[in-house]
C-alpha cells in the first residue's frame, strides 16, 4: 500500500499477572469519565456514546468514506489479512455493527483460493461462525440490511448480537479471533474491554485491535490537527447534520491512549506478543496480542 | 525470532555440553520427527492420546480440557503453561505440524492441522511472521540439532578417513530429510523466497560450519571460506538430486554425494600439485634468471 508506512514494534511481556499498574491508573480514569474534552460522570458516558451511535447509524458508512477518503477500507483490509482467518474459525467481531470487518472475514474464508487450499482439512472443519457483537441496536441494523444487500441475509454463519464490550455474553475460551475497529475508543472502563477480549478467547487466540490512534511526525501532526478539527465537524455538519457527533469523534481520539500506552494495557491483561502497526503514519494503528 | 533463539541455544549447547535449562525445547527431542499416521479426526474436540512434548506440570486434566473451548471453563488453578511462553507455544505447534507436511505440503493447512493437535486455537498460525517459512526453518533447526547430538553420541565418527567421514555426516543429516522428500522441492523454494533468503543462508552456513567442526580438519591447505563453500556446493547439490533420486534408500544419492566428496578431494589435490609446479617452475626460472644476470654483470 502506497500510502501506508508501516513500523512494528513489540512490547516487551513484562506482567505474568496482569496488574493495573499505578502510572496507568490515572489515565484510564480519565478515559472512563471524558467524553470528547467534556469531563462526565462515569454513568454517563455510555448513555452519551450510545445517543452519538444512534444518530450516527444511518450515515456511517458514508461518512467513514468521506472523512478518511475511502482508506478505510484499506485498513479493513488490512486488519483482516492480519487476523488471518481460517475455515472452522470462531470470530467474533465487537462494536462491528456495520458488518464491515465481519464481512471481510467471511469473504476471506470463502475465497476460492483458500477452499482450493484447504480442501485437505475438510472432514475436520468445523462450521465458521461469525458473532458481530454491537451495543448499538441501530447499528446492527444497518449492519443487517447490508448483509441482505450483500446476498448474505440467509447466511447461516453470521450472527449478530447486541451486547456490550464490557460484559460480553459468550463463554470463556470460545472464540478464536476478536476484532475490534474503531470501537475500543468508545467504551467507558477498556480495561473492562481487554478483558472481555482476554476471557472470551481460546488460548491461541488472536485479538486485534484497529483504531484511530496518535501522530507525532512533525509537520503531518499540524496538518491532521487541522483536518480533524476544523473540517471532519463541518463535513459532519454538511452531510450528516451533526456537527456535536463529529467533534466528539475527533475529541475521543486525542483522549485515548497513545501506541505504546494502549500497548501497555494489552499486555497488562495478559496477552503476550503484543505489537502494534502504524497506518498512515499513526493515524491508525493496529494492535494485536495473542493469549496464551 | 524462533531463528535467532535456536541460534542462541545452538551456541549455549557448544559452549556448555550437558543439559541447559535454556534449551528444553529442542533437546526434549527423544524420537526423530518421522510421519506418524495419520488418525482421522472425527471431531477437533478428541483429544490425542500422546501429546508430542509433554511440559514439566502438564496434569491429565489440562489435556482433557485442552480441546473443549467452547464447554468447560480453560483449567482450575493457574498451572506451570498457565502464562505459556509465546516461542515454546510457536516450537510446540510446529512440531506437531511437521507429520502433516506429507500431506499438506510446507503450508499453512499443516500449521492449523499442528495447532489443532496441540490444542491450541490456529488462530496462533495468524501470529507467525512468515508463514510456510517459520515451519521450514524449524524442521531444518530441529535436523541441525539432532545432527549435532548424533555428533555427540560419538559413534559416527570411527572412521579416519576425513571424505568417509564427511560422507556419513552428509548422509545422517539427508536422510532426516528423507520422510519429506516428497515435498521437499516446495520447502526449497520457499528457503529461495528473497525474504527467506537470509535466513536460510544463515541456517545453512551454520549446518556446514557444525559438520567441519565435527570432522575436525583442522588443516590449513585450504582456507576456511573455501572449505565452507565446496561443503555447502556439495551438501547442496546433494540435496536437490535427492529428490529426483527414486532408488530403493537413496542409493544413487549416496553414491553422487561420494563422488562429489571425492571430486573435492581431487580438486584439492589438483590445486596443490599446481601451486607445487608454479612454484618449482618459478624456483627453476629464477635460477635461469640469476644465471643470466650473473654472467650479464661478470662478463
Amino acid at each position: 500500500m502506497a500510502l501506508r508506512r508501516s513500523v512494528t514494534r513489540l512490547v516487551g511481556d513484562l506482567n505474568l499477572l496482569p496488574s493495573l499498574l499505578p502510572r496507568g491508573a490515572a489515565l484510564l480514569h480519565s478515559h472512563a469519565t471524558s467524553f470528547g474534552f467534556k469531563e462526565v460522570p462515569e454513568e454517563e458516558k455510555s448513555k452519551l456514546v450510545g445517543n452519538v451511535f444512534t444518530s450516527v447509524s444511518s450515515n456511517y458508512d458514508l461518512m467513514n468514506d468521506m472523512m478518511s477518503a475511502g482508506l478505510h477500507r484499506l485498513w479493513k483490509d488490512r486488519l483482516v489479512s492480519k487476523l488471518h482467518p481460517f475455515p472452522g474459525m470462531k470470530h467474533l467481531d465487537v462494536a462491528g455493527g456495520t458488518g464491515d470487518v465481519a464481512f471481510r472475514v467471511l469473504e476471506s474464508i470463502n475465497s476460492v483460493s483458500r477452499r482450493a487450499m484447504q480442501h485437505g482439512l475438510a472432514e475436520t472443519e468445523e462450521e465458521t461462525q461469525i458473532y458481530i457483537c454491537d451495543i448499538n441496536p441501530n447499528m446492527l441494523n444497518v449492519g443487517k440490511k447490508r448483509a441482505i444487500e450483500r446476498g448474505l441475509g440467509e447466511n447461516h454463519c453470521l450472527h449478530w448480537i447486541e451486547g456490550d464490550a464490557e460484559a460480553l455474553s459468550f463463554d470463556d475460551g470460545s472464540m478464536d479471533g476478536y476484532t475490534i475497529a474503531f470501537g475500543i475508543r468508545n467504551v467507558t472502563r477498556i480495561e473492562k474491554a481487554l478483558a472481555e477480549a482476554y476471557r472470551v478467547l481460546k488460548r491461541g487466540g488472536r485479538f486485534l485491535c484497529l483504531e484511530l490512534s496518535h501522530v507525532e511526525l512533525p509537520i503531518f501532526k499540524q496538518l491532521y490537527d487541522y483536518y480533524s478539527f476544523s473540517v471532519i465537524p463541518a463535513m459532519g455538519e454538511l452531510v450528516a447534520g451533526d456537527r456535536e457527533s463529529y467533534k466528539y469523534l475527533v475529541e475521543s481520539i486525542r483522549r485515548f491512549p497513545n501506541q505504546e500506552a494502549f500497548a501497555r494495557m494489552i499486555v497488562d491483561t495478559g496477552f503476550q506478543k503484543v505489537e502494534y502497526e502504524n497506518l498512515v503514519g499513526g493515524v491508525v494503528a493496529i494492535h494485536s496480542g495473542l493469549k496464551l | 525470532m524462533l531463528r535467532s533463539v535456536a541460534a542462541r541455544r545452538l551456541l549455549a549447547h557448544l559452549v556448555s555440553p550437558g543439559r541447559s535449562a535454556a534449551a528444553p525445547a529442542f533437546r526434549r527431542l527423544s524420537t526423530p520427527a518421522s510421519p506418524q499416521p495419520n488418525q482421522p479426526h472425527t471431531s477437533s474436540e478428541q483429544p490425542q492420546g500422546e501429546p508430542p512434548n509433554p511440559t514439566p506440570g502438564a496434569s491429565a486434566s489440562s489435556r482433557a480440557t485442552g480441546e473443549d473451548g467452547g464447554t468447560h471453563p480453560r483449567r482450575a488453578g493457574p498451572g506451570p503453561r498457565a502464562r505459556g511462553d509465546y516461542e515454546e507455544e510457536q516450537a510446540r505447534v510446529l512440531r506437531a505440524a511437521l507429520p502433516h507436511v506429507v500431506r499438506f505440503g510446507w503450508s499453512e493447512s499443516a500449521m492449523i492441522a499442528g495447532a489443532r493437535d496441540v490444542g491450541i486455537s490456529p488462530s496462533i498460525v495468524g501470529s507467525f511472521p512468515r508463514k510456510e517459512a517459520a515451519l521450514v526453518e524449524f524442521f531444518m533447526d530441529d535436523c541441525l540439532q539432532r545432527l549435532i547430538d548424533r555428533i555427540d553420541s560419538g559413534e559416527e565418527l570411527k572412521n579416519s578417513i576425513l571424505s568417509d567421514r564427511l560422507s556419513k555426516l552428509i548422509r545422517i543429516r539427508l536422510e532426516m530429510q528423507a520422510p519429506y522428500i516428497s515435498k521437499w522441492p516446495q520447502a526449497l523454494s520457499i528457503q529461495a523466497q528473497p525474504m527467506n533468503l537470509p535466513t536460510s543462508f544463515k541456517q545453512r552456513a551454520l549446518l556446514v560450519d557444525e559438520i567441519w567442526h565435527a570432522v575436525g580438519h583442522t588443516g590449513s591447505d585450504i582456507d576456511w571460506y573455501v572449505k565452507r563453500t565446496v561443503l555447502g556446493g556439495i551438501y547442496s547439490t546433494s540435496e536437490v538430486y535427492m529428490v529426483t533420486d527414486h532408488s530403493p534408500d537413496f542409493r544413487d544419492t549416496w553414491k553422487f554425494l561420494d563422488h562429489r566428496i571425492k571430486d573435492a578431494f581431487d580438486l584439492q589435490k589438483t590445486v596443490q600439485e599446481a601451486a607445487y609446479l608454479a612454484e618449482a617452475v618459478a624456483a627453476g626460472m629464477g635460477n635461469s634468471v640469476q644465471g643470466v644476470v650473473r654472467r650479464v654483470f661478470q662478463g
